[in-house]
């Protein structure tokens, strides 16, 4: 199970640290106060009965007598035991813990020693020391008596205990302190991570002003500043490539209106060319027809190219009146002499608001692209309901080429590739698209079971209330 | 992350709570041995020669400075194993020992005139190997002070 966010780790860590932190500081001091306690309390219990011991000695008969025993050892204290040779005196509980060797290292050191022992009535300290005698020029020498103590370490052991157990809670108190410390510093580290990723998410939503605030000179105010200097960076690169587009949209728009004026002339001379025709040869006949089909070509598509830089450089209007579509639609047909070779399916009582001729460039292309692409028969189906004007155009070809739904839609988007030229301009569709658009619909291409290639136009039937 | 670091610590916590105590040990040194037994008392006379001589009093006990002091003025100039004293006998009140700092001090109830440079050592060594003997190794030097004449600089017994 990994702790899911930052938040929930940063607190666990300084959770983990604060714990860790306390209980090597809780085990250090209570070491520590528990060697001193240890210490000290055997320091002042072996003081005690070398003073003890030495505030009678010099009193004692020596050699000691079983009285001079006794009172030896009712000055150390019970439970104590003295010894001399066979001699001996003793009273207490607890004297069965004197080890033989203490007593051997009693003998052997000549000084006195202690031991920490464990019993089931609890810790003792087993204290034994011979009595030594001194010459007058300082010579120390055993005098053959010993005494021997034991105490009670019981009251060390509890304050040693309750030391441990204050460890333990104050150990305790700095856990709740740790967790509220965490959240803060988590909540310090977070709150620009999650600016950090607002801006992103706004910047990747299109707002190239979006930026941080840049706050003191931490790693993150680096990260920040690095992120604002990107999101700028971005920003010209997006600034760049938007002029360089205008740019050359601007250079079409420029070459076609350039192209226009020639090109009215030429195709006045074709006309008159076309009409000379009958009489030349028919070599020259050839010719001269050729040039006038393509002079006408070459009109249509200036003329689209036109109007797609006017929906480009966003200055294509609508021009909204009161429309028959059936009637429109087939004056369209009627208009490129495909009236007869289109079958209609269309209700006689629709009217719509729309720009009359912005619908008949829509028909024309869709159908254009119908005759061009697909094979005839050629159904035009009009639709409308209160929202909207449905207008569907179904051939018989092969359908839409693979992978073509959207593609069909681009510019001098060629299917078959080998076909280097097409029939029509290499922008109806382009055209049709952003004339549906311009209606606030759109064109869906599709295949039509049973049939070929199917392109639905919606546009809306009336202007929305507010433009 | 949080399961595989917090099991030690909680162990060691564990341990730590569990661990209360006080852990027997071997026989650890505890310091010097007391002392201060002895079968008598060590009193300082002039042998034959002029020099100072220790002699045990059998008193069965080492018994304090005063008790030290108070037998030697008691026993007064008699002598005895051709030991004598150069102090001169004294029955009335007895002496009295004080100690500051590293000095002790003799008082006795005679005058200056009445003890020589032998019994001044006499005392002093008497005291002074008491003191030894119960162990004080803090007093070095005495000084005989009394009753009439002052007192003498602080010495230590020239006795081997």
């Amino acid at each position: 199970m990994r702790p899911r966010g930052l938040r929930v780790r940063l607190v666990l860590a300084f959770v983990l640290v604060t714990v860790i932190g306390a209980v090597a500081a809780a085990w250090a001091s209570y070491g520590s106060a528990r060697g001193s306690m240890v210490d000290e309390a055997q320091q002042r219990a072996t003081d005690e009965i070398r003073r003890r011991v030495a505030a009678v000695t010099a009193d004692l008969t020596y050699p000691p007598d079983q009285g001079a025993l006794d009172r030896l050892r009712a000055a150390v204290g019970a439970p104590a035991l003295v010894t001399y040779g066979s001699l001996s005196s003793a009273e207490g509980t607890g004297l069965g813990l004197l080890t033989g060797e203490l007593r051997a290292e009693v003998r052997d050191r000549e000084a006195l020693v202690f031991q920490r022992v464990t019993s089931d009535e609890g810790p003792r300290l087993l204290v034994g020391t011979p009595v030594m005698r001194t010459s007058v020029d300082g010579a120390r020498a055993p005098s053959g008596i010993e005494v021997y103590a034991v105490r009670d370490l019981t009251p060390t052991q509890q304050r040693i205990d309750a030391s441990a157990e204050a460890a333990v809670r104050t150990s305790a108190l700095a856990l709740p302190l740790a967790i509220v410390l965490a959240l803060f510093a988590a909540g310090g580290v977070l709150r620009p991570v999650r600016e950090l990723g607002g801006t992103a998410r706004r910047l990747a939503d299109g707002d190239l002003d979006a930026r941080l605030r840049v706050r003191g000179s931490d790693e993150l105010a680096e990260l920040s500043a690095t992120f604002n200097h990107m999101a700028a960076e971005l920003q010209d690169s997006v600034d760049e490539l938007r002029r360089m587009e205008a740019d050359s949209r601007r250079f079409v728009a420029d070459v076609s209106h350039e192209l226009r004026t020639p090109l009215t002339t030429l195709t006045a001379v074709a006309e008159v060319l076309e009409g000379e025709a009958q009489r030349m040869t028919p070599d020259a006949r050839e010719s001269t027809l050729l040039a006038v089909e393509e002079t006408r070509k070459l009109t249509r598509l200036v003329e689209d190219l036109i109007e797609v830089s006017r929906f480009d450089s966003g200055t294509a209007s609508l021009r909204r009146e009161q429309v028959w579509v059936r009637r429109a639609v087939e004056d369209c047909l009627r208009a490129r002499g495909l009236l007869d070779q289109v079958e209609l399916d269309a209700p006689d009582d629709v009217t719509a608001v729309l720009d009359r001729r912005r619908l008949d460039v829509l028909v024309a292309n869709l159908v254009g692209n119908a005759f061009t692409h697909g094979r005839p028969p050629v159904l035009v189906r009009l639709r409308a309901d209160d929202e909207q004007v449905e207008v569907t155009v179904v051939d018989h070809g092969p359908g839409l080429p693979e992978g073509g739904r959207h593609r069909v839609f681009e510019r001098f988007y060629k299917a078959d590739a080998a076909r280097t030229r097409s029939e029509g301009s290499g922008l109806g569709l382009a055209l049709a698209l952003e004339n549906a658009r311009l209606h606030g619909g759109d064109v869906v291409a599709g295949d039509e079971p049973g049939a070929g290639a199917r392109f639905v136009a919606t546009l809306r039937r009336f202007p929305r209330e507010d433009t | 992350m949080s399961r595989s670091r917090l099991a030690p610590a909680l162990a060691a916590a564990a341990t730590l709570l569990t661990g209360c105590g006080i852990d027997a040990s071997g026989v650890l040194d505890g310091g010097d041995a007391p002392t201060g037994v002895a079968p008598g008392v060590t009193l300082y006379f002039v042998d034959d020669r002029g020099e100072l001589r220790g002699q045990l009093t059998q008193s069965s006990r080492l018994g304090d400075v005063t008790n030290a002091v108070d037998l030697l003025l008691r026993i007064g100039d008699g002598s005895s194993d051709g030991l004598r004293s150069d102090l001169p006998r004294v029955e009335s009140l007895g002496p009295t020992v004080t100690v500051a700092g590293t000095v002790l001090t003799v008082n006795v109830p005679l005058a200056r005139r009445d003890v020589g440079p032998l019994g001044v050592d006499q005392l002093v060594c008497t005291a002074l190997g008491v003191r030894t003997q119960s162990g004080d190794t803090g007093v070095t030097h005495a000084v005989v002070s009394f009753t009439h004449g002052g007192s003498t600089e602080p010495g230590t017994c020239p006795a081997p």
